[in-house]
């Protein structure tokens, strides 16, 4: 083994030794607390800024590590260290310390604190897998990479056993899960039949050659679609997300909602992008490789999956099936801007998903802190909540409002560079079936503020105050979401010095 | 290489056969006349009564996914073994990084007592309780009881 | 059609009507048995395609570790060995429909595909050449399969463990 390319290969990976060895650290803390774990999620914490730091400061450097395949000209490896990936790796990390310090204050947890040493570690080896999964680019890695960050969420999804509906989450998640993992590795193989290798380079190049089968190719696309698409919970293969959302603990929820779709995701952009682009034009569309036609299918199923979240968000009372349901039509948002192939719309992924994540772990966390008061989900609880909860209210009226995409929040910018990229792209049926989806959740969402304001709070319901620590943490999310409405180029300037792939 | 499959495939086609041809001839040979008696279920001359399933210890299963796990760890193990001398302290590194790994695992399931097996608890005797309890006999012996009753969830 | 031919479709059989038996049997420890035919099968599919080391590992891993997990897995629920499984189909006209699609369309690509060949070889032990790559080019992969062990072994001991009452 080359001793420089080495050397080099494991700086390009510090980010994921320095988990690596923070979960190690969490583990053997566990072992060693019996009874008193608090310090355990502040070394979480700790993990996790460390590691960010070294992501940020390494953002401009980019190369190859584990050099594996190589052509005459060019070496290629498995894991790629670029912008695109470091980005990723950003929004995982601060989405993580954020689950983490609501993870602190939740009350389910605190049921079992026993078992949480297990409960961090367990977030670690997703976080790992995560982040692997956003810088890989040999199709073996991308599965193992993806079975580390399924195996941990199916264990989360169920960690609390302590009502039939948190197993009953965890065993639909991990059936589902199995499956699609099983469709996609036989994807996986079909596509190494094909090509005789699993690097994605190298699987463009020998793509671009004569003798493919486009039947087998599709078989095999599709195939890997139903792995992918089970991450980000696209239709058909969203079946889990209700359930799962409803029944697993709430911080693990709003989790799933946020990082798990950013990984799958993050893998979509790499497989498209790396695979099938033979070169990118001047105005920044891409040019696929003719052999597998990536937009109708993305525009099929971003049409399906926004429609279908919206609709079915409408029926809903629980409060956690809705935001699950709503977070299917955003993930059908987002399949919608990559359907457009260019980057524009890589752009308007990133930025989207900055403010989504916001949004989303606010409006969770909100949910979060009324179900443990009031230990009541459902959507008539809520009744008069906006008078005797102001601090709530005023924050659930912004985040909801950004939710549905109106000015002057977050919301609306991100759908704002949505809809740039899908007009510019021409898309305009798809951008007009988007709007509907948009008026349509426009009800869903004020209608829990209808609850909160203008019905009258019944006999039962007590009132909800959410402590300090809680009050600075929803600031956190809440500020930001109306701040990043009006002043925005920053974030616009950082995704887009972002979207850099390495090689392309 | 096949060949030496080929072997251990006849010795496999063989220890099938022996087997089968064992047990096929003994059905050939003895007596068939089942009765109502005969055919119900051997318990030491008692009445069968209920299910055999009994409830089972769900130590065993925690103990077999245990094995599971470090099995494949074993599986990984072998081919590394063959070669890490080639690669010099490298090869060593790689495949000490993987047991650390696997050995803070094994820590973990020892401490948190995955590996504990059900043990019968003693009871011991306390003396003023026997005195207590022989004021109401006549008999001289104090006797001794010492009662172990096994613990099983 | 010679001695390797008709092996192979000796352990093909036996693979397949395992695997049936194993979906169609309505008592479930039966059908656990007949998973283990299945897993021999496919050992002696490898040993025929030259992958000794992957041979082993099968029958090492999963008749040796996951078929016995899975029988504990059966015997602990103990109501259900006795109680037959309801293997009727619901929808018996879109399922064919489906499968047949399915069938076909695996079919048609196993056969028709150009797939990427190599000159066939001698069969030679692989383990040396596994361990070669497992050091050098796949040193990533083996090492966050080391983690990926650590967290199945910490998440699954986690929810099968019995919880003392404190």
């Amino acid at each position: 083994m080359d001793l420089t390319s080495l050397n080099n290969s494991l700086r390009l990976i510090t980010p994921e030794i320095i988990l690596s060895i923070f979960l190690v650290i969490v583990v053997v803390v566990d072992l060693i607390l019996k009874s008193n774990k608090k310090v355990i999620p502040y070394l979480a914490v700790l993990g996790f800024a460390v590691t960010g730091i070294v992501v940020i400061s390494s953002l401009d450097s980019s190369g190859f590590a584990f050099i594996t395949a190589s052509t005459s000209s060019k070496q290629f490896g498995m894991f790629a260290h670029d912008p695109l990936g470091g980005f990723f790796k950003l929004l995982i990390l601060s989405v993580s310390i954020f689950i983490v310090l609501f993870t602190i204050t939740s009350s389910e947890i605190k049921q079992i604190h026993l078992r949480s040493g297990e409960f961090y570690a367990l977030m670690y080896g997703m976080v790992l897998g995560m982040m692997v999964l956003v810088s890989a680019v040999d199709l073996i890695l991308i599965y193992v990479a993806l079975e580390l960050l399924s195996l941990s969420s199916y264990v989360l999804a169920g960690f609390t056993k302590l009502r039939d509906r948190n197993s009953e989450a965890a065993l639909k998640y991990m059936i589902y899960g199995v499956v699609s993992s099983g469709l996609m590795l036989f994807g996986i193989s079909i596509v190494y039949g094909l090509t005789g290798t699993t690097n994605l380079y190298l699987i463009n190049s020998l793509l671009q050659g004569p003798q493919i089968n486009i039947l087998t190719l599709l078989f095999a696309v599709l195939l890997i679609m139903a792995g992918v698409g089970f991450k980000i919970s696209a239709v058909p293969f969203h079946f889990w997300t209700p359930d799962v959302y409803e029944g697993a603990p709430i911080t693990i929820t709003a989790y799933l909602s946020v990082a798990s779709k950013a990984a799958g995701f993050a893998l979509l952009i790499r497989v498209i992008q790396i695979g099938f682009v033979s070169f990118v034009g001047s105005d920044g569309f891409w040019n696929l490789i003719p052999v597998f036609d990536w937009k109708a299918l993305l525009v099929l199923l971003s049409v399906l999956t926004m429609t279908l979240g919206n609709l079915s968000a409408l029926w809903q009372n629980n409060l956690k099936r809705m935001l699950a349901y709503s977070s299917i039509a955003h993930a059908g948002y987002l399949i919608l801007a990559l359907a457009t192939l260019s980057t524009q719309g890589v752009v308007a992924v990133l930025i989207y998903f900055i403010f989504y994540a916001l949004m989303n772990l606010g409006a969770f966390y909100i949910v979060m802190i009324i179900a443990d008061r009031t230990g009541s989900e459902d959507i008539d609880d809520y009744d008069g909540l906006g008078y005797t909860s102001s601090f709530l209210g005023v924050s659930l009226i912004i985040l909801l409002v950004s939710l549905v995409g109106l000015p002057p929040t977050a919301g609306f910018i991100g759908k704002l560079y949505l809809f740039i990229a899908v007009l510019d792209a021409e898309m305009y049926v798809v951008a007009v079936i988007a709007v509907l989806n948009t008026v349509v959740s426009l009800y869903y969402y004020l209608r829990v503020l209808k609850h909160m304001y203008l019905t009258k709070a019944s006999d039962s319901t007590q009132s909800v105050r959410a402590s300090g620590g809680e009050k600075i943490i929803l600031l956190l999310l809440v500020v930001p979401t109306l701040l990043f409405g009006i002043y925005f180029q920053p974030i616009v300037d950082f995704t887009k010095s972002c979207i850099t792939v390495l090689g392309v | 290489m096949l060949t030496e499959f080929g072997k251990i495939f006849v010795f496999i086609l063989l220890a099938v056969a022996f087997v089968g041809i064992a047990i096929f001839a003994a059905k050939l040979i003895r007596p068939h006349r089942p009765t109502q008696e005969k055919l119900t279920t051997y318990e030491c001359g008692e009445n069968p009564e209920g299910t055999p399933w009994v409830q089972f210890n769900i130590r065993f299963y925690v103990v077999a996914l245990i094995f599971l796990i470090f099995d494949v760890e074993v599986v990984l193990l072998f081919p590394w073994a063959l070669t890490y001398q080639d690669y010099g302290l490298y090869g060593f590194l790689a495949g000490i990084i993987f047991l650390v790994v696997l050995g803070i695992g094994m820590a973990y399931e020892w401490q948190k007592g995955d590996l504990e097996w059900a043990r019968p608890k003693p009871n011991i005797p306390y003396l003023s309780n026997l005195i207590k309890k022989n004021t109401d006999q006549t008999s001289e012996n104090i006797i001794v009881e010492q009662t172990e009753t096994n613990q099983t969830t | 059609m010679d001695l390797y031919d008709i092996i192979f479709y000796l352990f093909a059989l036996l693979t397949l009507v395992s695997a049936y038996f194993v979906v169609t049997n309505k008592n479930i420890v039966h059908s656990a048995f007949f998973l283990l035919f299945t897993l021999f099968g496919i050992a002696g599919l490898y040993v025929l395609l030259g992958a000794d080391f992957l041979a082993v590992v099968q029958i090492m891993v999963y008749v040796g570790g996951i078929l016995i997990l899975l029988l504990f897995g059966v015997m602990i629920t103990n109501k259900i060995t006795n109680v037959s499984i309801k293997t009727g189909t619901i929808h018996i006209i879109p399922a064919a429909i489906v499968i047949g699609l399915f069938a076909g369309a695996l079919a048609s690509i196993m056969v028709k595909t150009q797939w990427q060949t190599e000159s066939a070889k001698i069969p030679f032990t692989t383990s040396y050449a596994l361990g070669k790559s497992l050091i050098t080019e796949y040193v990533l992969i083996f090492e966050i399969l080391g983690i990926l062990l650590l967290i199945a072994l910490i998440g699954a001991a986690s929810i099968a463990r019995r919880e003392e009452k404190e």
